[in-house]
């Protein structure tokens, strides 16, 4: 059941011109939200950004003992940076929780899973981290990013699974291993490490690319994927991708969490 | 003072004149969270086929500027499937429903609306003669008054239902559309569909979207909507007409009702509000009172034009 309201905004926290982390009160959404689960926010009163904009709901939180969500966001465009100006107190319209979140029910405490995620692509697995460790499910993480400056949330991070299980590269080498994450994740397997899901939100190589892992290792995995959304709960049809059975599915209802191997990355 | 929203829309009296436009609305189910069905005047569900339908590969949608393009490429579950698991749930609910119908030929349209029978639980078959998206059929309907009679004559003789006509914008004369359809048997017309328009990612200098071309929807739209429903209330007094195309606001809806809309549709502004339908009908009320307007009925075309000199031309 998602739920459309108004939140306030308690705070943004910049980390560099391009990336920000806001918290808005929790309103009913909070107590609803699982990890995966994200939230179309509209971004102001006005015509530009026009539509609502799709984000993760990083972590369920509190800022000053007030219940709140946390979005971590990139600037991209207009939405994204029209989102980073708002005053304390403003609020915004939001529609949420949304999607179908990530698979976890069927975890068994001696089960071991791994994070991998891509740049922005964080921002589902903040949340998945904390219940993961909340629930004493042990979870590796594979964090990659142009650069140091990408990496967001390590503190949580190695804070929720240790930091022995956080790892890191970059395309610069600035932090971690200088190169893909996926270089990382091929690098575990290699080494023996052995996991009963994937979970992972990164950019569209990254994706295709863990896809072809996931298959040679026999691992399953589940995917936060991202597509431009109209809507957010199923009825524009305008956030479909091109599943192997054939159809398209909307990746706002039937996701945005999908094990890969349901999905045709062939024809997307 | 009280208000009278109730709508006379040819054989149908709507409960009020805000409606929610096909393709906008999912089946209606998915709005039920977020407002209450039975409070509309109507709601128009996405464009049903003979067949399911899987729709146009994406990218299917853009933003633009105050609106969107995009290009669905008519997704739907099929007739067949609305009316067995969608149907009986917004009966239940109180829903006034309009079957948003298309085809790629006559035949196609004339199977979905011999599927749909006599069924009581909907209010009116809306045929949509003009969608952009789909290589074949809809457009060429929409796009000349002749194929549009035929088809409308082959519609009506298929069904007892209130037959509305969904026009195409993206035509020369408007009126013409509208007559070819009221001629040929058309109850009541909708307009407008969506414009065609292109939109271009310049570093890839690819379009925006799968199709090359989209359907233009949203606030953008709206002042070509509300003349072109000017348009066809001049031309045609008395045809019940659905007028939609950008809006948002309750002033929008009056603004639609004097140009000469009997009843709205709300499209592209539930995917940013979903609730917005739903309170455009208390807010309607409210404004009504405080202008001094007892019956909403009584705004329909009651736009005050001067006198335009014979070289005026546009
Ligand atoms: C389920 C979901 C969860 C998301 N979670 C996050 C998140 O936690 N943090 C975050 O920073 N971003 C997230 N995104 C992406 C975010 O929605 C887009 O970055 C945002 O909509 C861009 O809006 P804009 O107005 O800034 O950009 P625009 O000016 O609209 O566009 C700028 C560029 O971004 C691309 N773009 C637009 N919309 C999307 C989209 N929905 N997905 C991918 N690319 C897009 C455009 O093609 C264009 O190239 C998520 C998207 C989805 C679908
Ligand atoms: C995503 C989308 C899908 C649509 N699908 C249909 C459809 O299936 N059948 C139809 O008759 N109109 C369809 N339309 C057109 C709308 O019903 C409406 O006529 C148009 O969008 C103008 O109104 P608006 O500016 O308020 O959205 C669609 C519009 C959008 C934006
Ligand atoms: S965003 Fe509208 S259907 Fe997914």
């Amino acid at each position: 059941m998602a739920v459309n309201e108004s939140l306030r905004v308690l705070r943004t926290t910049h980390y560099d011109e391009q990336h920000y982390s806001l918290f808005l009160s929790a309103g009913s959404i909070g107590p609803a939200t699982r990890p995966g689960h994200f939230a179309m926010i509209q971004a102001g009163e006005g015509l530009r950004p026009y539509l609502r904009r799709a984000f993760s709901i990083a972590d369920v939180t509190t800022v000053a003992g007030v219940p709140a969500l946390e979005f971590v966001v990139k600037v991209v465009g207009v939405g994204t940076a029209a989102l980073a100006r708002f005053a304390e107190g403003t609020p915004l319209p939001v529609l949420g929780p949304l999607g179908v979140p990530f698979p976890i029910d069927d975890l068994l405490p001696t089960d071991r899973v791994a994070l991998v995620a891509g740049g922005i692509g964080l921002a589902p697995l903040v949340l998945l981290a904390r219940t993961l460790a909340a629930r004493g499910i042990a979870a590796d993480l594979f964090y990659g990013g142009r650069n140091e400056n990408d990496i967001l949330k390590r503190p949580e991070f190695e804070r929720f699974l240790g930091s022995h299980r956080c790892r890191y590269a970059t395309d610069d080498g600035s932090l971690g291993r200088r190169g893909l994450v996926t270089d990382l994740f091929t690098h575990a397997l290699a080494g023996g490490a052995r996991y009963r899901r994937a979970y992972a939100c990164g950019p569209l190589p990254m994706f295709r690319a863990l896809t072809r892992l996931l298959a040679d290792a026999e691992l399953e995995g589940s995917f936060a994927m991202e597509s431009e959304m109209a809507c957010g709960f199923g009825v524009c049809l305008g956030c479909v991708v091109p599943m192997a059975d054939g159809r398209f599915a909307t990746i706002c209802k039937e996701g945005p969490c999908v094990a890969p191997s349901r999905i045709d990355w062939t024809r997307l | 003072m009280k208000v009278d929203l109730s709508t006379p829309f040819g054989r149908l009296r709507l409960k009020n004149p805000i409606g929610t436009a096909s393709g906008t609305f999912g089946y209606g189910l998915e709005f039920a969270e977020y407002l209450d069905l039975a409070a509309l005047g109507a709601i128009s569900v996405k464009g049903l086929s003979r067949r399911p339908c899987h729709g146009n590969p994406p990218p299917r949608i853009c933003e633009t500027d105050a609106g969107m393009l995009n290009a669905i490429g008519l997704q739907n579950v099929g007739v067949d499937a609305f009316l067995a698991d969608k149907l009986p749930e917004l009966a239940r609910l109180g829903a006034t429903v309009i079957a948003n119908v298309w085809g790629d030929t006559e035949d196609d349209y004339v199977a979905v609306v011999e599927r749909i029978g006599a069924d009581r639980r909907i209010a009116a078959i809306e045929m949509n003669v003009s969608c952009p998206n789909v290589v074949k059929g809809g457009m060429i309907f929409g796009n000349n008054p002749d194929a549009l009679a035929g088809l409308v004559k082959r519609i009506r003789a298929a069904t007892r239902h209130p037959l509305i006509v969904k026009l195409s914008p993206n035509v020369t004369d408007i009126v013409a559309s509208a007559r070819a359809a009221v001629d040929a048997g058309a109850d009541a017309l909708s307009l407008i569909n969506t414009l065609v328009g292109l939109a271009i990612d310049i570093e890839r200098r690819e379009p925006k979207i799968g199709f090359t071309t989209g359907g233009l929807s949203g606030p953008a739209i709206r002042p070509v909507a509300l003349r072109m429903v000017w348009e066809v209330r001049t031309a045609l007094p008395k045809v019940p007409i659905f007028g939609m195309g950008g809006i948002e606001t309750v002033e929008h809806v009056v603004e639609f009702l004097i140009a000469g809309a009997n009843a709205v549709q709300i499209g592209t502004a539930n995917f940013r509000d979903p609730s917005l339908a739903g309170r455009l009908v208390k807010e309607l009320s409210v404004w009504c009172a405080d202008h001094g307007v007892a019956r909403v009925s009584d705004l329909v075309g009651t736009l005050k034009t001067r006198p335009r000199p014979d070289h005026f031309f546009s």
